[in-house]
């Protein structure tokens, strides 16, 4: 028995057709709804469903083998975990956004928002400009709107909502895709049903 | 006045049960450890930064604990026994009798980030074989590994096995300009990007060794079907145990000097020959590890062949049924 832990949230929905596509039907798993475990016997498998942030945590300490989170999360988190694929549906951006289409100046501090606040420091170490790094935990657009931050780092899909509130994707600091994540010791003793499973992942063509 | 009980982030006091507890293990090892020939070394908690600073990388030195003590010297407190030890022992080796057997325990303390599992204090309890050359040191000591951590973790120990320097012909032929990112992306067994950069080492992370030892080339596949014959030989004798070769895993601990440039998060990158992680339980953090660091001691001025291993108790005992 494997166990899978699968998002909440905005890549529950990739996750779920990329492996119904690879011919690994999770049927029956509705991880947005109340449910919190779901066994597939027949797949011997069985699903978690978890919150994009605990997520790397479950899997480190190997209560999930496995799951998929998105890289943004997972380049905040660092949980020493392996990542085989990406899945290609579900991409996004991580961007630095403001009211002003410019960076700012050389030599000039700014305050940033953002829900990936290590991320933006090491963004930050890089560039000719300083930042305060303000962590919340959403609606960091509104930040910027409002101007308690003149610089704000999150996701962009399609860009609606930046669109919608005056914004300006100023630049682009990543691409985000769900990953597949993997414990290393999991990886050991479950490696043949991985490579099974990433094998078929990768000849429906839903990952890189 | 109340006095608070809380405690820095990453310690931990031991009280009653679970103080008896580690206790109890350490004492079974100490005495395995003494019957199989080792003797007791005990090193200081305090120690000058200024002879390992040629051993230390980016990585390390960002966990060590340093400070300036009052008579101006900069010091650290213990972060690994390993290189303590070598260069203890490295300046008397000519008037010590060959191989030693040594054993130590004790805390090590490193600063790390805040995160789950990751303590700044832990304790370590490990061994070391110097001066027995050859395959012979390396099957003493992975034994004595596997019968300590059997004896105290219980069943679904796994030990990953490989050694350093595997792939870096292949890293190296793969990609000339950045060896160690593709040794990063295959650690983390990244398959497009291996895919991109080199489809034999696509073979390693699947599989963890590439379709033939001769892939790595001439002398990387020697050592690597000796491992295989080691390995065998290990898994007869500890059938408990789950032995695996693979050799991504050990990806960035290279030998070649073009690869290390931004090498090994936090790797304790001395090993030079064999090298083993082992898992307990479920969880992702190792409960031990170890391998053969010829280097360490070149790097201090001796010749001499050195294997040992580490083990962390608590994570050992907590993966305990």
């Amino acid at each position: 028995m494997i166990r899978l832990a699968l998002p909440k949230g905005r890549n529950l929905e990739a996750a779920l057709a990329a492996f119904r596509a690879a011919g690994i039907p999770l049927d029956g798993v509705d991880a947005n709804g109340r449910s919190l475990l779901w066994r597939l016997p027949d797949l011997g498998v069985e699903i978690l469903s978890l919150k994009d942030w605990d997520l790397p945590l479950y899997v480190g300490h190997g209560i999930a083998d496995c799951g998929i989170v998105g890289s943004d999360v997972l380049e905040e988190v660092d949980g020493d975990l392996l990542v085989p694929v990406r899945l290609l549906a579900g991409r996004s951006r991580l961007s630095l956004i403001g009211l002003d289409p410019a960076l700012p100046a050389p030599g000039t501090q700014v305050r940033l928002a953002t829900k990936y606040p290590q991320t933006a420091r090491r963004l930050v170490a890089g560039r000719t400009w300083g930042a305060e790094i303000l962590k919340l935990s959403g609606s960091i657009e509104l930040a910027a709107v409002l101007r308690l931050a003149e610089l704000a780092l999150d996701i962009v899909q399609t860009g609606r909502t930046l669109a919608e509130n005056h914004l300006v994707e100023i630049e682009t600091v990543a691409e985000v895709a769900p990953c597949l994540v993997v414990n290393r010791a999991s990886y050991q003793r479950h490696r043949a049903l991985l490579n099974d499973w990433i094998g078929r992942l990768e000849a429906a063509e839903v990952v890189s | 006045m109340r006095v608070s009980a809380a405690l820095p982030t990453g310690v931990a006091a031991l009280l009653f049960e679970s103080a008896r507890r580690r206790r109890d293990a350490e004492d079974r090892l100490v005495v395995h450890l003494r019957e199989a020939g080792y003797a007791e070394v005990i090193l200081p908690i305090l120690d000058y930064v200024e002879p390992y600073d040629s051993l230390l990388t980016t990585a390390s030195r960002g966990e060590l604990y340093r400070f300036v003590d009052r008579d101006g010297e900069l010091l650290a407190l213990r972060a690994d026994f390993t290189p303590m030890l070598a260069r203890l022992l490295a300046p008397r080796l000519e008037s010590l009798p060959l191989p030693l057997r040594l054993y130590y325990r004790g805390d090590v303390v490193r600063y790390q980030e805040e995160r789950a599992g990751r303590a700044r204090e832990f304790y370590q309890l490990g061994a070391e074989l110097l001066g027995l050359p050859g395959e012979a040191a390396e099957r003493e000591v992975l034994r004595l590994f596997l019968e300590l951590a059997t004896a105290v973790g219980g069943g679904s120990l796994q030990v990953v096995l490989g050694f350093a320097g595997a792939l870096d012909q292949l890293l190296l032929a793969a990609d000339a300009a950045n060896p160690a990112a593709l040794a990063a992306a295959v650690a983390r067994r990244e398959r497009s990007a291996v895919r991109r950069a080199c489809p034999a080492l696509l073979a390693v992370v699947e599989n963890g060794v590439p379709e033939r030892p001769e892939d790595l080339g001439p002398e990387a596949a020697g050592r690597l079907r000796g491992l295989l014959a080691l390995r065998d030989e290990l898994a007869a004798s500890f059938p408990q145990a789950l032995l695996t070769i693979d050799l991504a895993e050990f990806a960035c601990n290279s030998l070649d000097p073009r690869m290390s440039e931004g090498a090994a998060e936090g790797e304790r990158s001395y090993y030079d020959g064999v090298v083993f992680h082992a898992y307990a339980g479920p969880a992702a953090l190792p409960v031990g590890g170890g391998g053969r660091y010829d280097r360490l001691f070149k790097a201090l001025g001796a010749e001499i062949p050195a294997v040992g291993f580490a083990i962390s108790l608590e994570r050992l005992l907590e993966a305990r049924p």
